[in-house]
């Protein structure tokens, strides 16, 4: 029995309800969530690789002292290796995968706590609820409970918007949720049809009864919960049609908030479709049709950013953009591919809390977001000049940061799967991030400071800088020992492919 | 009768969930939005129960005296009702943080008009 | 053959609860729909999910909408 599986949600959730109690205590407050944000990238890191069956109950197969007795019409069937219990699976993509997710949270929770003079125990409630329900998320083989997490994830990112005092907060928030009250039924019914058709939730049993005949893979209901599922996909990570909204719901946070909401749409993205794929990869249409999303999405989103006059928008579209890339990973369905699409999910989620935050210094100093009133910011914040201009070389696929090498495995993958089209249009959006890029990082930082522009006098607090110098360290090692990261993602792939 | 219990009560699950899109789609007034999205969360859990339903069986619950065979083949399946019971509740508190946005958005624009809120 | 009569009252309920003028009654209403859920689930073999059903839908929802109203506005315009 691996406890330390279940803690990686029981900890988190359990302190977020208790940091909620606490709002009024500022010191205590601080103390338990500097301590359970240090647990997040922790505990995965030291637990071993596992299976966790809630409440014990194993497959028939694996656990003879129960079978005994039963009558053979459990045990000679497939019953006998289907699993009664909630199953978490803890394999080596995961442990990647949550260690960056908690990496993440851990710095989003210690710049939150610093940049504020009284820290919010509410915040913090809701950042570790967020980041506990996407671990479970990542964690869960179990299709019913990946939704219940869907829904709490969703609703602690409305939470974490609602709190920033970003005007128009209120209304993002409020379409959004209206939005997820119509997508998380129709994904509920997706599961249902899923359910009354195999007669489980477990991917695992659901993917047997599948391959070995019990079910009708032909069946027209399980196309309808195939495409009932990734509409709940489409919503839950923002990509089209439901980029507009999700880029407004990273604008309207506060930095560290976005850094984490884009953290979560890129782990929940990787979490569902993983098991879109395990479960429906039999069918030709399910490829294409998230190859034809993603190219959506990327083309969109980045031709968005273009044209917006306000910095965190610009960077929520190319977010969206960026997760393009992951899904023509996850499309191509072989193995280089889908372990190309996983590192660039990694690698995404980091750059893009490292530009997120690194623009939030701006914020800091001058409380202003659009690009046309500012200028001159060079002078006044050097070192995270410097560090931004890093992060976005680092988003735009420059060598030796870690999104080159995700990049460049993604564009062989599809020259290896005969479709170069897909590799000459990433390319050419790559350039075209990185002009985007560019364009506001000219507008901030280079051009003469506009005679208006007011700059508090407060010093940027250390541990921003240091939260950013640690994204960039993580960023520098993937991108020169690629091979850290992909023996991780290999395993996952190749199950998959 | 006509048609049997289940596929009733599946057609009226659907019915719900097309009152409740209708709804959303097409009504101004924020409050009445929300109630319709409500309908389309209770259309959702009425399918679910529709299809653990078996026509002309007993209730999953395995109470002394009842012998094991006849429970086993007449039983529901009770996997969809176990997960019903968690959707009704996540559904309720998704309810009362909009209905706590719309509260203040009122005072905000001191209107609940949709077109008026979320038009921009 | 009670449960088609639960059926036509929670449609016809919850129709007639987005036809109200006044939210107070449309609030209300939703009671009627939830509760008729509630019966209908009892009908469907599943007890535990009527008992949820019957707080939540008959009590529990029309209060918050009803809170919510009484917190804004009663007329729609």
């Amino acid at each position: 029995m691996n406890y330390l599986i279940p803690l990686m949600v029981v900890i988190p959730i359990t302190c977020a309800l208790f940091l909620n109690l606490l709002h009024e205590r500022t010191r205590t407050v601080k103390i338990i969530s500097i301590i359970v944000a240090l647990a997040l990238p922790t505990i995965p890191l030291i637990a071993n690789y596992g299976v966790q069956y809630f409440g014990g109950y194993q497959p028939l197969a694996q656990n003879p002292t129960i079978a005994v007795g039963l009558p053979n019409l459990i045990t000679g069937t497939a019953l006998n290796i289907f699993h009664p219990a909630i199953t978490y699976v803890f394999g080596s993509a995961q442990k990647l995968m949550i260690v960056v997710l908690g990496f993440i949270a851990l710095f989003a929770i210690y710049i939150s706590l610093y940049e504020v003079k009284k820290a919010s125990g509410v915040y913090a409630y809701l950042m570790l609820m967020g980041t506990a329900s996407i671990i479970a998320m990542l964690l869960s083989d179990d299709i019913f409970n990946l939704y219940v997490f869907f829904e709490i994830a969703a609703l602690a990112q409305v939470g974490i918007v609602l709190v920033s005092k970003v005007d128009y907060n209120y209304e993002t928030a409020l379409k959004y949720m209206i939005l997820g009250s119509i997508a998380s039924p129709l994904l509920l019914i997706g599961i249902a049809l899923l359910l009354g058709v195999t007669g489980n939730v477990n991917v695992t049993d659901i993917v047997y009864s599948i391959q070995h005949g019990l079910v009708n893979p032909q069946s027209p209901v399980l196309l309808m919960a195939c495409s009932l599922i990734i509409f709940g996909w489409l919503y839950g990570t923002g990509l089209p049609p439901f980029h507009t909204i999700k880029s407004a719901m990273y604008s309207k946070a506060l930095p560290t908030g976005a850094a984490l909401l884009q953290a979560f749409s890129v782990f929940s993205f990787v979490a569902i479709g993983i098991i879109i794929l395990r479960i429906f990869s039999y069918l030709p249409f399910a490829h294409i049709f998230i190859i034809g999303i993603s190219l959506v999405a990327m083309t969109l989103g980045i031709t968005m950013a273009i044209t917006q006059t306000d910095f965190k928008r610009l960077i929520a579209y190319l977010a969206v953009g960026e997760l393009g890339y992951i899904g023509i990973g996850l499309g191509l369905g072989t193995a280089l591919g889908i372990t190309a699409g996983l590192f660039q999910a990694v690698n995404e989620a980091i750059i893009t809390a490292f530009l997120f935050i690194g623009f939030g210094t701006i914020m800091y100093k001058t409380k202003e977001t659009d690009m046309r009133k500012l200028g001159g910011m060079l002078v006044e914040t050097p070192k995270s000049a410097l560090l931004v201009l890093l992060a976005g070389l680092a988003m735009a696929g420059v060598p030796p940061f870690n999104a080159f090498q995700s990049k460049l495995m993604l564009v062989q993958a599809s020259l290896n799967s005969g479709l170069p089209e897909i590799a000459i249009i990433m390319v050419l959006l790559s350039i075209v991030t990185f002009m985007t890029f560019m364009r506001a990082f000219h507008t901030i930082y280079l051009r003469p400071r506009p005679v208006d522009l007011e700059i508090k006098n407060e010093k940027i607090p250390n541990i921003t800088l240091v939260a950013m110098v640690a994204f960039l360290v993580v960023c520098l090692v993937f991108g020169l020992f690629p091979q850290i990261a992909t023996n991780f993602l290999q395993g996952m792939a190749m199950s998959i492919a | 009768m006509i048609m049997d219990t289940q596929l009733a009560s599946l057609l009226t699950a659907g019915a719900l969930m097309v009152i409740g899109i209708f709804g959303t789609l097409f009504l101004d007034n924020l409050i009445k939005k929300v109630i319709s999205l409500a309908f389309i969360g209770d259309g959702a859990n009425l399918f679910l129960i529709a299809m653990g339903y078996k026509v002309g069986g007993i209730v999953y619950i395995f109470l002394p005296g009842m012998s094991m065979s006849n429970f086993s083949q007449n039983a529901s399946y009770p996997l969809p009702f176990a997960l019903v019971l968690t959707s009704i509740v996540i559904g309720a508190s998704t309810m009362a943080v909009m209905l706590g946005i719309i509260i203040l958005l009122n005072k905000k624009y001191g209107s609940l008009s949709a077109s008026k809120i979320l038009g921009e | 053959m009670i449960e088609y009569i639960f059926m036509i009252t929670t449609i016809l309920g919850s129709i007639i609860c987005l036809m109200q003028r006044d939210l107070l009654k449309a609030a209300i209403l939703t009671g009627i729909p939830g509760a008729s859920l509630a019966f209908l689930y009892q009908y469907l073999q599943a007890p535990d999910v009527a008992l949820t059903q019957a707080i939540v839908g008959s009590a529990i929802i029309p209060v918050f909408f009803a809170l919510a109203v009484y917190r804004t506005r009663r007329v729609e315009d």
